[in-house]
C-alpha cells in the first residue's frame, strides 16, 4: 500500500513532522509513505491560479494516485494550521484530489493536548463537500508533550503509545481496503494516439512515422553517441554503456512518451520474431497509432484505456497477460506510468518479459508448487497476473490490452 | 465610537466585504468604522526572529486603538478562509492587539448557512490563550444567499434581516461599553499572554 503523509505545518522545526518520519520508519515494512511538505504553496486565493505553484501540482498528483493520506495536523489558536487549512482550500477549489479518498488524521503538541481541537476542525472540514474525504472514523490519535516524546534517533520513547499507533495505523490499512469500493476512477478521456500534442521534447520536423526517424532526428538535434559522457540523476555513463545497460536488461522495454509518441525499444538488435512485443527499428519516432495499426479496433481501445488510466492516476500501473502464449511462455506485459518532477504523466515505460523462468526458480528456491484452481483473467487487470496459475490463465485469456 | 471592520477574505470580490461595506454606512451616525484588509499579508510561518512584517503591525496598531472589531468571515470548506485563519495567527504572534477587544461576528454566505460553522469555529480560536479577545455572545449575525442579498447601491434588501441587523449593532454598542468596565483581569491578562510561550508549557 502507497501512503502520503502531509507535513501540516510550514516551519522548520515540526513535532508534527517528527511524528510522520516515525511512522514511514517504524512501519515501513507495512505500507509505504512518501512524505510530502506545504511550505512552499502560497496563501489559498480563488483570484489566483493554483497551477503556478510547483508544491501544490506535487501533491495533487501524489494524493490522486495514493491509497490514502496521512495528516499530521499541529494545532495554533484552538484550529489546524493556516497553511494547512491553505492547501485544503487550494484542493478543493479547481481540483479535488481528496474526493473518496481515505485519510487518517494525527497530530502533535507541546502540551497535554495533542491537538484535539485541531484534529476536530480538521475533521470538519475534510468533509467538506468540496473536498469529500473519506476520513477514517475513531482512532484518535494525539501526541501530547512531543517535546518529551521522542529520543535523539527521532523515535517514540513509550512503548504503549507506538503500539497504540499501531493499532490505529492497522485499522486505517483495513479502513483503505473497505472504502476501495466506493472509489470512483476517473473518467478516461479521449487519448491522442496520433500525437497531435507536441511536448517540450517533441521534434517536430520530423514526421513521426518517417522509418529513418531514429538518423533524421539524431542529425538534426547534434544527439550525442558512442564515448561521450552524459550525466544521469545519479551516475555518469556513455552512451555506449547506456546502451550496453539496457540491451542488458532480461526485458524488452518500451519508452512512449506523454504525447503518445513511441520513442525508444531496448532489443533493436533481436531477431523481431522472437520478441515477445514485436518491434522493428523503422517503429521508433512513431505515433502510437501506426505502432499498433495492426490491431481491430476494439484492442485499439484497450490501448486508449491503458494510457488513459495511467495518464488520469486512476492507477500507476497496468499489468496485462498476453494470451495464446506457448507453454513454457507466460507473456507479461507491464504498463508503468512514468512522470515529471511535479508528479504529472509523462509517459509508459513498458516492460515485456517472460514470467515463466521466474516463477520456477521461485518454486524451486522456496519449495512450494502451484495448486489447482479455477484461474480467469479478471476485467481488473491491474491485479496481479500472479493469482492465476499460468497455465489456465493463458487457456482462459482473451482480454489482453495489447498484443502488438 | 471608533470600530475596525475586518474583512475576512483576499478575494477580489466578497459579499462579505460588501456587507461590511453596507454596516459602515448605515451605522455612520452610530459608530466610524474604518475597513481593513487582510489580503497582502504574507502567508504565516513562524518566523523564529519573531519580527512581525509592517502590514501586521499596522492592523494590530489599528486594533489597539479601535473601541472593538466587527469582523465579517466567509466560509471555505465548513471553516474560517485561510486568509482570515492567517491575519489572526499574525495577530497573535507575540502582540495581543484583540486581547478583551470586543469583537463583533458577523458573516456572509451564497448558500443558504450563512456561514454558520465558519463562526462558531471563528469563536474557538478568538477564545485562545494568545487571542482572548471579548466576543459578543449570543450575537450570530449570519447573511444567507449573501448573492441576492444587496440591491445595485449595496443595501440590504429584506427588512426583517436589516432589523436584525440594527438590534445586533445596538447590542455591540453597548456591548463595547461594558467591555471597558470588565478591566479587573485586564492587566493579569494582558501580561499572561505576553509571557505566553509554548516552549515554555
Amino acid at each position: 500500500m502507497k501512503f502520503v503523509g502531509i507535513v501540516g505545518s510550514n516551519s522548520e522545526v515540526s513535532y508534527n513532522r517528527k511524528l510522520l518520519e516515525f511512522v514511514r520508519k517504524h512501519f515501513k515494512d507495512t505500507f509505504e509513505l512518501e512524505i510530502l511538505e506545504i511550505d512552499e504553496v502560497p496563501l489559498f486565493n480563488q483570484d489566483k491560479n493554483w497551477e503556478d505553484s510547483f508544491q501544490l501540482r506535487l501533491l495533487n498528483n501524489k494524493i490522486t494516485r495514493a491509497d490514502g493520506v496521512i495528516i499530521a495536523t499541529p494545532e495554533h489558536n484552538h484550529t489546524t494550521t493556516t497553511a494547512l487549512k491553505s492547501v485544503l482550500e487550494w484542493l478543493s477549489y479547481k481540483v479535488h484530489p481528496f474526493e473518496n479518498k481515505p485519510v487518517m488524521i494525527m497530530g502533535a503538541s507541546y502540551y497535554d493536548q495533542g491537538t484535539s481541537r485541531a484534529q476536530l476542525h480538521l475533521r470538519n472540514i475534510l468533509d467538506a463537500p468540496g473536498v469529500n474525504a473519506y476520513v477514517l472514523p475513531g482512532n484518535e490519535f494525539l501526541l501530547g508533550k512531543a517535546k518529551e516524546a521522542f529520543d535523539d534517533q527521532g523515535n517514540i520513547k513509550s512503548k504503549e503509545t507506538v503500539a497504540f499507533l499501531g493499532t490505529c495505523l492497522n485499522n486505517f490499512i483495513k479502513y483503505v481496503d473497505v472504502v476501495k469500493g466506493l472509489k470512483k476512477p476517473r473518467p478516461i478521456e479521449e487519448e491522442d494516439l496520433d500525437c497531435n500534442h507536441p511536448i517540450k521534447t517533441t521534434v517536430t520536423e520530423v514526421d513521426p512515422d518517417d522509418p529513418e526517424w531514429v538518423e533524421k532526428v539524431a542529425a538534426l538535434k547534434n544527439a550525442v553517441s558512442g564515448d561521450t559522457y552524459v550525466k544521469l540523476d545519479h551516475g555518469i555513463l556513455t552512451v555506449d554503456q547506456i546502451n550496453m545497460f539496457l540491451r542488458s536488461m532480461p526485458f524488452e522495454l518500451t519508452y512512449a512518451d506523454d504525447n503518445n509518441q513511441f520513442l525508444y525499444y531496448n532489443n533493436a538488435h533481436q531477431d523481431p520474431d522472437a520478441m515477445l512485443a514485436k518491434r522493428v527499428p523503422s517503429q521508433s519516432g512513431s505515433r502510437l497509432s501506426t505502432v499498433h495499426n495492426s490491431l481491430p479496433p476494439k484492442r485499439m481501445k484497450n490501448v486508449e484505456w491503458v494510457v488513459g488510466t495511467l495518464r488520469n492516476g486512476n492507477q500507476e500501473y497496468v499489468r496485462t497477460l498476453v494470451p495464446g502464449s506457448p507453454e513454457n511462455i507466460i507473456n507479461t506485459h507491464h504498463y508503468q506510468a512514468m512522470y515529471y518532477p511535479d508528479g504529472s504523466y509523462a509517459g509508459i515505460n513498458e516492460l515485456v518479459f517472460n514470467f515463466k523462468p521466474w516463477l520456477d526458480w521461485y518454486l524451486k528456491e522456496t519449495g512450494q508448487r502451484l495448486v489447482g484452481g479455477k484461474a480467469s483473467m479478471t476485467p481488473d487487470v491491474a491485479t496481479s497476473a500472479s493469482q492465476a496459475t499460468p497455465t489456465e490463465a493463458t487457456l482462459d485469456a482473451n482480454t489482453g490490452a495489447s498484443e502488438h | 465610537m471608533k470600530l475596525i471592520g475586518i474583512v475576512g477574505t483576499n478575494s477580489k470580490k466578497s459579499t462579505n466585504r460588501n456587507l461590511l461595506v453596507y454596516m459602515q454606512k448605515h451605522f455612520a451616525d452610530k459608530a466610524e468604522i474604518e475597513l481593513v484588509e487582510i489580503k497582502d499579508l504574507p502567508l504565516f510561518n513562524k518566523p523564529t526572529d519573531k519580527k512581525l512584517p509592517g502590514s501586521v503591525l499596522e492592523i494590530a496598531q489599528k486594533i489597539e486603538a479601535a473601541d472593538g472589531v466587527i469582523i465579517a468571515t466567509p466560509e471555505y470548506d465548513h471553516a474560517v478562509p485561510a486568509a482570515l485563519m492567517n491575519a489572526l495567527a499574525w495577530l497573535s504572534y507575540g502582540i495581543t492587539p484583540l486581547l478583551n477587544k470586543p469583537v463583533m461576528i458577523t458573516g456572509a454566505s451564497y448558500g443558504q448557512l450563512g456561514s454558520s460553522r465558519a463562526q462558531a469555529q471563528l469563536r474557538q480560536i478568538l477564545d485562545a490563550p494568545e487571542l482572548k479577545a471579548n466576543v459578543m455572545p449570543g450575537s450570530e449575525f449570519l447573511l444567507p444567499h449573501s448573492l441576492q442579498a444587496f440591491d445595485a447601491d449595496n443595501n440590504l434588501l429584506d427588512l426583517g434581516t436589516v432589523q436584525k441587523l440594527d438590534a445586533l449593532f445596538e447590542d455591540f454598542c453597548l456591548f463595547v461599553k461594558i467591555a471597558e468596565k470588565l478591566s479587573n483581569a485586564q492587566d493579569l491578562l494582558h501580561k499572561e499572554a505576553q509571557d505566553f510561550d509554548w516552549e515554555k508549557l
